[in-house]
Parts: C-alpha cells; structure tokens; sequence
C-alpha cells in the first residue's frame, strides 16, 4: 500500500491565503477611499474639492463623435470636446456659440465662423479643414457610421453616404467631392443644405458633427479613442480608460474657456445594475447616481434630498398597426381608454409628464403645436371611449399587443391590458428581446402585431425630429400609416423659415395624428424626464432636455 | 498516457470547429441585427455600409471560412457593437478577470466545501451533520443574486467593511468570491458527503478496520481517496461554469469580467463577440475534462489502465 497523500487540502488552504494576501498587496486602495465615509446621503467629504464621482450604466460603446450613438457615449464625447454650437437653456434652446463664435445663413447656405483659440489637446489649432475632413469621414461609407444619415441634410450627403465602394471605381470619389461642405478659408465652414431647414444649427449640437483630429485618427485607427491617443479640445481630458470599470478625465487647461471649470477630476465608475449603483450611493461610493436604481425603490428615493429630475425631450407611446386595427373609432377608443395619470403616478414614478399629443411638451412651440390636440386627457375617458367602440362595425377584439423585454414596459402593458379590456379587448402580451421585438415592428410590421410599444428622445430640439417618424416610407414608421397631406405639411415646414409660420404647419400635422379628427395611428402615453440621485455637495448638476449632460458648470464640495 | 493525451487534444480539433459552426448557425438562426440597438432606425444606405464593413453582406459560407481561418491565426476579429474594440482586446482585458473570480471561487468551494462534506459523513445523523446539511441546502437553494445583494446591502452599504463595487484592491473581491462560491461549495459538501456515506459502507472499510488500522488511517486512505471521484469529476464543468456563469455576479458587483460581455453580445448580436467568447470557452471547458480525466487515473488506476 501507497503511502497516503493527503496533504492537499492543506496546500490548497496556504495557496489560497498567499493568493488573498498577495492581492492584497498589490490593491491600489483606491476604491476603498469611500468606505470609512458614514453619511447616509450620498457624497464624500474629500479635501480635494474638485473630484466628482459618477456611476454611470455602461461601458460607452464609442468614443469617437462620428460613432458614439447612445447617451453614456455622448456624455463623455460631448465632456471632452468642443461641440460646433451648444444649446441655451430650455424651453427655447437656442444655439450658442462654441466652435462656432457665429454663423450666417442665406437661403440654403449656412456658414459658420470658427473661434480661432481651440487648441487639441496635442497642440494643433482646431481648424475649419479639421470640421470639413470630420464630417466627410462621418458620412463616409468606409466608416460605418449609425449617424451618418444626421448629415444627409447636407447636399451631396446621402448620395455620398450610399455609394458602393470599391477599388475599380471612382464613383465614391466624384460623389464625395459633390458633398456640400467646404473650407473657404483657415477658420470658416460654408453648408450648402439641401433645402433651408431653419433647426440645421441646433442640430449642429448633436456630437455626431464635433470635429476629430486627423493626425490622431489616421495614427491609431480604431484605437484612437484610448486614453493618450484620444486628441480632443473640450474641457476636460481622457487620462485614464479600465474598459467596463471605469474611465476618468481630468480637467484640459488649454481649454479654451478653462477659466468656468470648475471641476479638476471626474472619475465615471461603470455599474451597470440599479440595485447597486444605488447601495454605491447610499455608501458614499459615488457621488451622482446616473445608472438609475430598480423602479421598485423609486417611491422611496423621490422623497430623499439627494433626488433630482428634469424634463425630456422625449416620448413614450404605443403605435397601432393600422392595417390590422383597420377603425380609426377603435383607435381612437383604445387611445382615450388608456389612463396615463395612474401609469406616471404608480408605474414609473419619476415624475414623467402624462402624453396628450405625440409633440413633447419641452419642444420649442409646443404650446402652438399641440394647441388642437386635446381630444386625448391624462386620465382615462371611459365613457367617451365605449361611444367610439360602438361606432366601430368590425371591432378587432384579439389584439396582440408587442413590447422589447427592458424592465417597466411589462407593468404598463398589464395596466393597459386591463383598460382595454373594459372595451371587450382581448389583449395578448408578447414580450421579445430587442432585435426580435424589431423583427416583428418592420417597418412594415408583422400582420400579427396590433399594437406595440416604442418612445424617442430627440435628436435636436425641433419638432421636425419627432413629426417625421410617421412619414410615409420613414424607418421609424412602425404604424403602416401612410398620408400624403401630412407629408406635405412637413415638407412645407422644411423650407418655411417663419418660425410661427412652421409651428402652423406642425401643428396641422400633429393634428392629423392626435385630435379628434386625427387618424391616431398612435396613442401617446407619457414624455419622459431624467431622474438622478445627486449628493448634497454637489452643485450644478443639470441635464438638458436632449439628456446632454454638461460638466462645465458643476461644482463639488 | 501520452498517448491518451495526445489522442485527447487532436480531437479537441474538430469539436471546437463544430462549436464555431453550431454557434454561427445558432446566432444567425435567431432573428435580429447587431447595428440595430436603439430606438432608432438606420436607413438602408447605413445598414449597407456597416454589412460590408463587416462582412456580412458575403455569403455564411464564405464568412465562415474567412472566420475560421482567422480563428486559426488567433485574430477573433472586431467587435461589432464596441466599435473601437476587437474581441482579441475585450479576451484579453476581461478573461483574467473572470478566470481571477472564478478560480478563487472554485479554491474556496474546495477548501470550505470538502472538508465540510467529511465533516457531516462522519458525524452523520448528528448536530454537525445537520447544522451542515442546512447550510449546504440554503447555500444551494438561494440564488447568487439574493445572496450578493444581501452581501452588498449588509457588509457594503451598512457596515462598510467592503466596497459595494468594483475589482480592483483585495477587499473588492471578498463579497464576489463569497457569492460566487457559495453554489459550487455546498455542491461539493453535498457530493462529497454521499459518496463518504456509501463508502463508509464496503467491505474493503470493515476489513480495514478489522485488521486493526487506525480510523484515522482508514478514512484518509480508504474512504476519502475513494470518495473524492465525484467530486473531481463535477470539478471540471464547474470551473467552466464558474468562469462563464459568473455573469450575474460580474454584473451586480460591476467586475469587468468576461461573463458580462457573453450575455450582452448574445442579447445585442455581437456575433464575433459571442464565437470569440464561446471558442475561448469551449477550449477552456476541454482542457479542463482532460485534466479531470488525467486526475482519474491517479484516483482510480482502473480507469487510467481502460483508457490507455
């Protein structure tokens, strides 16, 4: 017989208290900082003053303007670059001067002059050859860009952006000479646009436009947007980037208006589940909760110092797929049933607007555009709406309702569920993960869909962005809806410069969707608001209605 | 058992290209694209643009080929939705992290769970036994989740011993590792403490300690080393499961480990991602039954002898 070796469990015992206290060495301690901190409310006491700690929801995506699509990216593009304009404050949100110190516009044309003292933040001035070689790279078809369709406004855009490229032809070359953006000189930028678009500049403060640095781009390629490669020229600076961990900046001294910053460092910790970004907050760990926290916790969290909400611009609403749901009386029926109140009051909680027309409230005009459309109330119109299903001669009375399985939507599609019910609807749920759930929605929808859930957030502060969702043909237009009287009012209201005058038009429009001789395609439920948990010592602390959160005027201690 | 192992690594050859393949059909089988995440549609021009840049315009055979030739030459190619990354960075940044969690998780079921399971067996139907077994059946019964959302409620956010969040020093890692470990751990006490019971039953036992060998002597040769075969054999699935299904953990205590990103690339149809994780995986899973199988031979000569 062997001789017994049973001694393993006992090495495996040293191996694992070396490997504990071996790590423990090696920790940098930095993630600790919070621990000893015993405020119940957020935040931390530290001397320095200057340093901000933000949970946000996910590791960005991209960092590179011509790329970044979604909100985390943004935030951090828009926080280390100089955009071409900012927009002023709400409700008008007006462009102001950035990169752009003004602007001219004549007919189609737009031109923008330049600030002469932006610096990247590798030396090079920032110069109008910097914005116009930017804007082709982003409308390229080499690049791949989501937001390349932003520019197609812009003549020659959209041509440029679906030509084939290959090595044998020249095509993609003579078309992208054709693009309507030149340098006439060191520091200007002229637009030639493909009709007047009066919102163009404020649409020029969506990231997609800021510039990139050329040098940077064409040394690194796809690994430019890493910390000592990214050269940027906006306030702040990517120093440090532990991908899906987190990402800090420190303030740019050669930022051209340095002198308002007041922040010296922003450390963004990625955390991507509620629950915890919360208990992170509650223990000091950070100082703004951007992440969010289960809605389950938000009744409790709304009565705390550290809530903070603004408006959105941005829409929550279902869409009937009109050619199964045939009766604009049964729309209109299924519409008015819906009580938005209860759903903002017990469901989302976060202070969302109740929706009576598909314009935001916070849109410029809004007040204008939505002045018809009051057929729709905050609170279910049972009576009216049961009027309206008696006029219907072929009810649709299985209606399959589709929504994408992110948290919340399931608790309002039961809520609605039981209120169409009280019109003898037999609604069925289907709940499907996001690619599948955009399968099914098309355009064109699936003949199965009845009903469906989708929302928007703006893109730039012009109602335009949100009446052209249901133009015929248009790729948000989930509906099968299709008139050719409300595209012509929004094709007037692409040339018509009168600002009361495109209101008019806009208001027309919104009319054919939600009023009461509207063909509710739609039923709009409610407009969204951002909500975060913001510690005490934090000053300034706002978000823009196109969720663009600005460091510049945030403080600390 | 050279030979064995060699023969055991050539096949690994053509299992992994049957997991390429049955991974490309099964991510194109589900419907859905991976430039269409927001709320927004993308004109046709755009899609294009992105299918080319990609490659997804080209046939699936043609992309398969051109896939696995790339795998060969370890390039797992980019990411499709971190557009600024390749797989090869996201495996090389975030597996060790997963294999960090996962392999201090594992060290802690073995050490804690083994001797847990001797523990009960040998005092069994008594207080020890079944103050153990409880422990061992809550651990299992309660879900990870509950169990880190606990942990980071009480010794994170209420006592503040440990952060709520993060990989970074050592005192980030106790709550994860625990939660982690919990499953694996009590698995072991449980499997361990059965198969001690059954063992504790034969023959070759009672004639042991008939011919007069100490207990002691007994239950070390005897019964553990003829014991532990279950366990060992869970032990290698489990690695593998530990270091993949570590996703709810990495994804409560925010580690970026590579967990997280095989859940999000699936839901977001990052194809490369997902086949690049998967044949990373599916060889990690491979190599760990092989070692299980070598580790049989030394537990149980028969088994070396049948298979060489």
């Amino acid at each position: 017989m062997r001789k017994p070796r049973f001694a393993w469990p006992l090495g495996l015992v040293a191996v694992l208290f070396i490997a504990l206290v071996a790590a423990g060495c090696g920790g940098g301690g930095s993630s600790g900082s919070g621990n000893n901190n015993a405020t119940t409310t957020g935040g931390n006491a530290n001397a320095s003053g200057g340093t901000i700690r933000i949970a946000i929801g996910s590791e960005p995506p991209s960092l590179d303007p011509g790329l970044a699509t979604d909100t985390t990216s943004a935030f951090v593009v828009l926080n280390t670059n100089v955009p071409i304009v900012y927009l002023g404050p709400a409700p008008d949100l007006k462009p102001e001067p950035a990169l752009a110190q003004s602007w001219d516009t004549s007919g189609n044309t737009v031109t923008l002059h330049l600030r002469k003292d932006v610096k990247w933040t590798n030396g090079q001035p920032v110069t109008a050859d910097d914005v116009v070689y930017s804007w082709l790279r982003t409308i390229s078809p080499q690049l791949g860009a989501d937001y390349a369709y932003q520019f197609y406004g812009i003549k020659g855009a959209q041509e440029y952006n679906s030509c084939k490229p290959s090595a044998a032809n020249k095509q993609c070359d003579a078309l992208k000479s054709k693009v309507g953006i030149t340098a006439p000189d060191k520091y200007t930028v002229k637009v030639d646009l493909t009709s007047p678009q009066p919102w163009f500049l404020q649409q020029l403060s969506h990231t997609s436009f800021i510039p990139v640095n050329k040098s940077a781009v064409e040394k690194w390629g796809n690994k430019w947007t890493e910390p000592g490669h990214y050269v940027t020229d906006g306030p702040f600076k990517l120093t440090q980037w532990q991908h899906d961990a987190s990402l800090t900046l420190v303030k740019n001294p050669d930022y051209y208006d340095a002198s308002t910053v007041k922040l010296q460092t922003v450390k963004l910790n990625i955390i991507t589940d509620g629950s915890t970004a919360e208990q992170a907050f509650n223990a000091g760990n950070v100082d703004v909760n951007e992440t969010g926290w289960p809605p389950s916790d938000t009744a409790r969290i709304k009565n705390t110092p550290a809530y903070q909400q603004f408006p959105s611009l941005g829409i929550y609403y279902y869409g009937f797929n009109v050619k199964t749901i045939t009766d604009v009386n049964q729309r209109k029926a299924m519409a008015l049933a819906i009580d938005r109140k209860t759903i903002v009051d017990h469901i989302t909680q976060t202070g969302q607007v109740p929706a009576t027309a598909f314009t935001p409230k916070g849109i410029p005009g809004a007040a204008t555009i939505n002045s018809e459309s009051t057929f729709l109330k905050p609170t279910a119109d049972m009576t009216l709406a049961k009027q309206y299903m008696s006029k219907v001669s072929n009810p649709v009375k299985n209606v399959t309702l589709i929504f994408n399985n992110a948290p919340g939507h399931k608790e309002i599609a039961t809520a609605i569920q039981a209120q169409w019910k009280q019109l003898g609807l037999n609604v069925t749920l289907k709940q499907q993960d996001w690619p599948q759930f955009l399968k099914f929605l098309g355009p064109p929808p699936d003949p199965s869909v009845g009903a469906f859930r989708m929302g928007w957030i703006a893109d730039f502060p012009d109602d335009i962005n949100f009446l052209s969702i249901f133009q015929c043909g248009s790729g948000n237009n989930y509906t099968n809806w299709c008139n050719k009287q409300y595209d012509d009012l929004l094709k007037k209201a692409t040339a018509e410069q009168d600002q009361a005058k495109r209101y008019d038009l806009y208001k027309q429009a919104e009319a054919m969707l939600t009023s009461k001789s509207g063909d509710m395609p739609i039923a709009p439920i409610y407009w969204y608001t951002f909500a975060y948990q913001v510690a005490q010592n934090v000053h300034g602390w706002n978000t823009n209605p196109m969720d663009e959160i600005d460091l510049r005027k945030v403080s600390i201690g | 058992m050279l030979k064995f192992v060699v023969r055991r690594v050539l096949w690994t050859i053509p299992i992994i290209l049957l997991v390429i393949f049955m991974t490309f059909w099964m991510m194109r089988a589900i419907k859905g694209s991976p430039f269409r995440r927001t709320e927004r549609a993308v004109p046709a021009a755009v899609m294009a643009n992105l299918d080319r840049k990609f490659g997804l315009d080209k046939p699936w055979y043609v992309q398969y080929g051109k896939y696995v030739k790339d795998v060969a030459t370890f390039d797992l190619g980019p990411s499709l939705v971190l557009r600024n990354q390749n797989v090869n960075d996201i495996v090389k940044q975030h597996f060790p992290v997963s294999a960090e969690l996962g392999g201090f998780a594992m060290l802690l079921a073995i050490v804690v769970g083994v001797p847990l399971g001797i523990l009960s067996a040998l005092r069994a139907n008594r207080v020890t036994d079944y103050i153990a077994m409880l422990f061992a059946n809550l651990g299992f019964a309660i879900p990870s989740f509950l169990v880190a959302t606990l942990l980071i409620y009480e010794f994170a956010a209420q006592l503040r011993w440990f952060p709520t969040n993060g990989w970074d020093t050592a005192s980030s890692k106790v709550l994860p590792v625990i939660a982690l470990s919990l499953g694996p751990l009590t698995y072991f006490a449980r499997i361990v403490r059965g198969q001690m019971l059954e063992t504790l039953q034969q023959d070759y036992v009672r004639t042991a300690k008939a011919k007069g060998l100490r207990w002691k002597r007994v239950v070390v040769v005897h019964v553990l080393r003829n014991s532990l075969i279950p366990a060992v054999t869970a032990a290698g699935p489990l690695l593998g499961f530990l270091v993949t299904g570590s996703f709810i953990i990495e994804n409560i205590f925010s580690i970026p480990g590579i967990g997280r990103y095989y859940v999000t690339s699936v839901s977001g149809r990052d194809y490369s991602t997902v086949m690049g994780i998967t044949v990373l995986l599916s060889i990690l899973i491979i190599v760990a039954n092989m070692i299980v199988d070598i580790l049989y031979g030394f537990l149980d000569p028969r088994t070396r002898d049948a298979r060489t």
